[in-house]
């Protein structure tokens, strides 16, 4: 290796290190203030003054934090499952059968990514009460799978129209496979990398939702993880709360860092399924 | 393609979702129409039509074309800003060094943290004389500088702006980073050989071989910029004034503090023609241009 490239590369480091620590200095400083104990008032730019899990202690109570894990961990699991099993049977037709109706679907489905869910929230709160679903603490996972149908079929319609050779379907047809099993045999399987991606991308979304949550989770036993977070709302302007403060923003987050860490490449691999195709 | 094997009893497949996706998404959207041309307050059911009162009010009413500037704005800056920055770190991280993969991760960990929690953390952050900016000027020296972000009229859209490009350059970065990875060896050297200089290479080659990429990224951040709620909602409740009021801030203050739904409603058909609208160009621009690229 020459040294002038040598010499390039440092600087590539060096400005990409640079980079990372201006991005994550907000992060870094409140890792530091959450391993202050809560009477540790120093200035938090003094970083890394004391190392004391009091003030994670102090949050981990006031947020109820394996109550609000469990909940978190139950409204995430059971919405991405529905969604799977939901968008891959949708993407099905709207992927094999080329005509006005399956075009048709595939827009009606995909249009619904522009619409938020604040603006709809009153007409349906009613229609869930029209149709007499109890409003409880699983009434979100209804939302979370409503709202992840747009951008999930996307994906697997694609990913199906690209990926999966309609010859291996008509294979299994003459073997006498009929609609379901070919379905759940064939395609289901060899969509995995959709799935995965519907699951990481989907599931991060709902594991981190306020707004649903909050609305229809008034019980404070009830709340995951997010809506937990909403009990600090009034500390974020009183200096004397922000250690412990700090402390349950890291309890909030450090579920999913932990999954990030363990499944990284998913997690990289599930953003861009969809995204480099053509 | 053989009809016998792809029969349209497949259709039957989209029944599930599509119970679903009509019960809690579209019939609630419909049901928005019926609801902007009344006085309905969200609570009690009985209302009189009142035709289209409400659109006539919200057109004299200063706040709509406020929170539409306030919508155009922040979209503006979020897509352009957080896609050049995010292209900008793909470039660099796509450099043959070692760490690739460390490095990628820190810039996406932002990414995995919660709307709410993203709130407070930059809440403190902005925060006037405490705050992680202004005791980081004091440290250095500089005073005199105004350090109330969310509390300053001008400041304040700019600032959570800023959080917002934050939070999603993780995302946009790496399906920049993937769609690099596919432009081809061969071509690149090809340039090379035809005498193209780094910036030719970028601008003839590998920004056209990002066309999805740039497709996909624009697309997703012009609908979340249209949609922007959390930080007015988490960081600045639409304030100092209503100098942080989006579209759908706005419109979930109406109906929610102020009780007006039939108001909030209208609002929300306006918001939402002008979300498709812009949504569609964007669309059908962009789609055009990665035929021809």
């Amino acid at each position: 290796m020459n040294p002038g490239s040598l010499m390039k590369r440092s600087l590539t480091h060096v400005a990409i290190i640079a980079l990372v620590f201006v991005n994550l200095v907000p992060l870094l400083i409140i890792l530091s203030s959450s391993l202050r104990s809560p009477k540790n008032m120093t200035n938090p730019l003094n970083w890394f003054n004391e190392f004391t899990l009091e003030s994670f202690k102090s949050a981990f109570t006031r947020m109820h934090f394996p109550t609000a894990l469990w909940n978190s961990a139950v409204l995430t699991v059971v919405s991405v499952v529905f969604v799977v099993l939901l968008a891959a049977m949708a993407a099905y037709p709207m992927a094999r059968i080329r005509g006005r109706l399956s075009r048709f679907l595939y827009i009606f489905f995909l249009s619904g990514l522009v619409v938020p869910g604040q603006m709809v929230l009153i007409p349906i709160i009613q229609m869930i009460k029209g149709v007499g679903i109890p409003m409880n603490q699983y009434t979100p996972i209804l939302m979370f799978i409503t709202c992840s149908l747009p951008f999930s079929t996307f994906l697997y319609t694609g990913f199906i129209r690209s990926s999966v050779p309609e010859e291996i379907e008509e294979a299994a047809h003459i073997d006498g496979a009929g609609l379901f099993r070919r379905f759940w045999q064939i395609v289901f399987p060899l969509i995995l990398p959709v799935t995965v991606s519907v699951v990481i991308t989907q599931g991060v979304w709902i594991w981190n939702d306020y707004f649903f949550n909050m609305v229809f989770i008034t019980k404070a036993l009830d709340a995951p993880l997010p809506v937990a977070m909403l009990g600090f709302l009034g500390d974020q302007q009183n200096p004397a709360q922000w250690n412990v403060l700090f402390a349950a923003c890291f309890l909030c987050a450090l579920p999913l860092l932990l999954a990030f860490l363990a499944l990284q490449k998913y997690f990289v691999g599930g953003l861009t399924v969809g995204s480099v195709k053509g | 393609m053989n009809s016998a094997v792809m029969r349209k009893t497949m259709y039957y497949f989209v029944l599930p979702a599509l119970l679903f996706y009509c019960l809690f998404w579209i019939i609630p959207i419909l049901k928005l129409f019926q609801y902007s041309v009344t006085d309905y307050n969200g609570y009690v059911q009985k209302f009189n039509y009142v035709g289209f009162d409400n659109f006539k009010n919200l057109f004299q009413s200063e706040i709509l074309g406020l929170s539409i500037k306030n919508t155009l704005i922040y979209t503006f800056i979020t897509v352009v800003l957080g896609n050049i920055i995010a292209l900008a770190l793909a470039f660099l991280l796509n450099a043959n060094i070692r760490a690739k993969g460390f490095y990628r991760s820190a810039f996406y960990i932002p990414t995995l943290f919660s709307a709410i929690v993203v709130g407070f953390i930059w809440s403190y952050v902005y925060m006037p004389d405490e705050g992680l900016i202004a005791s980081f000027l004091n440290k250095i020296g500089i005073t005199g500088f105004d350090t109330n972000f969310l509390g300053s009229y001008s400041k304040a859209l700019y600032s959570i702006i800023a959080v917002d490009i934050w939070k999603n350059i993780g995302t946009s970065t790496i399906i920049f980073l993937a769609g690099l990875q596919t432009v081809p060896h061969d071509l690149i050297e090809a340039g090379k050989i035809d005498g193209a200089g780094r910036w030719k290479l970028v601008r003839f080659i590998k920004i056209p071989m990002l066309a999805t990429s740039i497709t996909i990224n624009v697309t997703l951040s012009v609908i979340n910029g249209l949609k922007a709620f959390d930080y007015p909602f988490i960081m600045t409740n639409g304030g100092p004034g209503t100098s942080t009021n989006t579209l759908i801030f706005a419109m979930y203050k109406m109906a929610f503090t102020d009780q007006q739904f039939g108001k909030a409603s209208a609002l929300g058909i306006i918001s939402f023609a002008l979300i498709i609208a812009i949504t569609a160009i964007f669309v059908f621009t962009l789609n055009r241009r990665e035929v021809s690229a």
